[in-house]
């Protein structure tokens, strides 16, 4: 009603005016009938003689009724004033949602229109967070994407698409760099490798890789399953004991953490190093306070650099 | 889920009479109630009882070859953490983990192994969990009468025996203070070999050993 239909002049037909007349005018009348009811409800006013009380009190009611009359007709004619609106409805299909007369059943015009103000609303919060996140880059690929095909040149080695057989030739070398943890790779689900790697006899890690890329890890127990029924490697099931829980939130720090575009052999070797520092979770005490428990945990944390055992809330 | 659940446990035999000054008087009972009163604070969680209980079994004189051979001692377990399962041991030789029917077996092996009934001992009492930890206090019952109490803690991440001592160390003196134990002897030998239930037992076993062999010292002192 505000804004672009101030003037009234955009939707022929609609006058305003006229129609903020005719509300007042139904304020009159609705205000001279209750003066009518009124005055009947309070009846014959005391005067001297019965004749002066009935006189009085016709006269004051057929002066009520006639101005109930006047405010009719006035309002009868503001009404036709107003006019009808358009007969193209400027919301389209969706206003003849709103014709639908049960309301308390079939809300769907008001969802409508609340489902389509929360997506703009998201519309525009997503639009604010890329312009934020789009400022810090965080792509651990050498890919550049969004450049136009014009701009990226042309001899740029895609470190996303390697051949399968330069990947299993990495991962058995660094399996083969340390005596106690083994990997083991396997493909269930297309190009992506799966890598089991055994350390000691403490913990399984299940790492899911996209080409040379470390994407996700999962820390489990030695002795808990990482199959699924079918003998596929189980990748979303979390572990039952809070320590792996913990030890997994620290792996997927760690593979944000080492991150070298260009090289990504070698990010794969220092996670993996990393990883080996766990084989004494459970006899090293923390080298901040010097405790073997906190909170129940052991030192869960391995610092980045030099791997030293920390407690979760022990450390920097 | 595989059927055998690995994890390292360490026993304890936390006596009453003995730990404890006499001049206090405190039971059996109020020690338990002591130590769930620490574990509560500590923030460990109830979760249900346990049973653990033993019965022996003398090999029968009629077996017997040599004149000079003594008789071999067998020990037939129950742990309502495996309900399933049975688990027969010797003093010093190896552990049989075999499924609930096997007691049936020894009512029919009555010619060889004679049951002696008034051995019977048992330890019950309730499961607490903090963190990964599961905790047993128990209190340990031959016949009618309280002799002790049994603390079983176990750190259920853990499957190499000797790896997690000191851990499982400062738990225990965060809630049974001066009176933790040393490591059992048990683990002298056996370094980095997976743990097994079978091993539980068998500190069960030596616990309720001990007991047996202590004498019955003012019994009224206990109550």
């Amino acid at each position: 009603m505000r804004g672009k239909m101030a003037e009234g002049v955009l939707s022929p037909g609609v006058n305003l005016e006229a129609f903020s007349q005719a509300i007042a005018a139904i304020q009159a009348l609705r205000s001279s009938v209750t003066r009518v009811f009124d005055c009947l409800k309070d009846g014959m006013r005391n005067k001297e003689t019965l004749e002066g009380r009935e006189k009085s009190f016709v006269s004051c009611f057929q002066e009520s009724l006639h101005s109930v009359s006047r405010d009719l007709s006035e309002l009868e004619r503001l009404s036709n004033l107003v006019g009808k609106p358009s007969e193209n409805h400027p919301l389209h299909n969706s206003g003849l949602l709103s014709l639908d007369p049960v309301q308390d059943k079939t809300p769907l015009y008001s969802q409508l229109l609340q489902a389509y103000k929360w997506s703009n609303k998201l519309q525009y919060h997503a639009g604010l967070a890329s312009g934020l996140l789009n400022q810090q880059s965080l792509k651990r690929s050498a890919n550049q994407m969004g450049v136009s095909a014009k701009r990226r040149p042309k001899a740029q080695p895609t470190t996303l698409v390697l051949p399968p057989q330069y990947v299993d030739d990495v991962i058995s070398r660094i399996d083969r760099m340390f005596p106690e943890m083994s990997i083991h790779l396997s493909r269930p689900n297309g190009t992506s490798a799966m890598l089991l790697v055994t350390l000691g006899k403490v913990l399984k890690v299940i790492v899911v890789m996209r080409s040379l890329f470390i994407d996700r890890t999962i820390v489990k127990g030695y002795n808990e399953n990482v199959y699924t029924e079918d003998g596929k490697v189980d990748i979303w099931s979390k572990s039952n004991y809070q320590v792996f829980q913990k030890v997994t939130d620290h792996a997927t720090t760690a593979l944000l953490h080492y991150q070298l575009p260009q090289m990504p052999d070698v990010v794969v070797r220092s996670f993996m190093t990393w990883l080996r520092s766990y084989i004494k979770l459970f006899q090293a005490p923390c080298q901040r306070c010097g405790k073997f428990l906190q909170d129940g945990l052991p030192p869960t944390w391995r610092d980045f650099r030099t791997l030293e055992a920390f407690h979760d809330t022990c450390r920097q | 889920m595989r059927l055998l659940n690995l994890f390292c446990c360490f026993l304890v035999f936390y006596d009453s009479v003995s730990q404890m000054p006499v001049a206090e008087g405190k039971s059996v009972q109020q020690t338990v109630e002591i130590l769930t009163r620490k574990l509560e604070l500590l923030g460990a969680e109830k979760q249900g009882t346990f049973c653990v209980d033993c019965e022996t079994y003398h090999t029968a004189a009629s077996t017997m070859g040599n004149q000079g051979q003594a008789g071999k001692l067998m020990y037939v377990m129950h742990n309502s953490e495996y309900p399933l399962s049975c688990f027969a041991l010797f003093e010093n030789g190896p552990c049989l983990i075999a499924d609930a029917n096997f007691d049936v077996l020894m009512v029919k092996l009555k010619g060889f192994f004679q049951n002696a009934k008034a051995n019977k001992i048992e330890s019950r009492g309730t499961r607490y969990q903090y963190c990964d930890f599961l905790v047993k206090v128990g209190t340990v019952t031959m016949g009618p009468s309280a002799r002790g109490i049994s603390v079983e803690v176990e750190y259920c991440p853990c499957v190499v025996a000797n790896d997690c001592w000191n851990l499982l160390m400062e738990f225990m003196q965060s809630f049974m203070g001066s009176h933790t134990p040393g490591i059992p002897s048990m683990f002298g030998n056996k370094h980095d070999s997976i743990y097994s239930p079978g091993d539980t037992m068998a500190q069960y076993m030596e616990l309720f050993n001990k007991i047996r062999k202590q004498q019955q010292v003012s019994v009224a002192g206990i109550r």
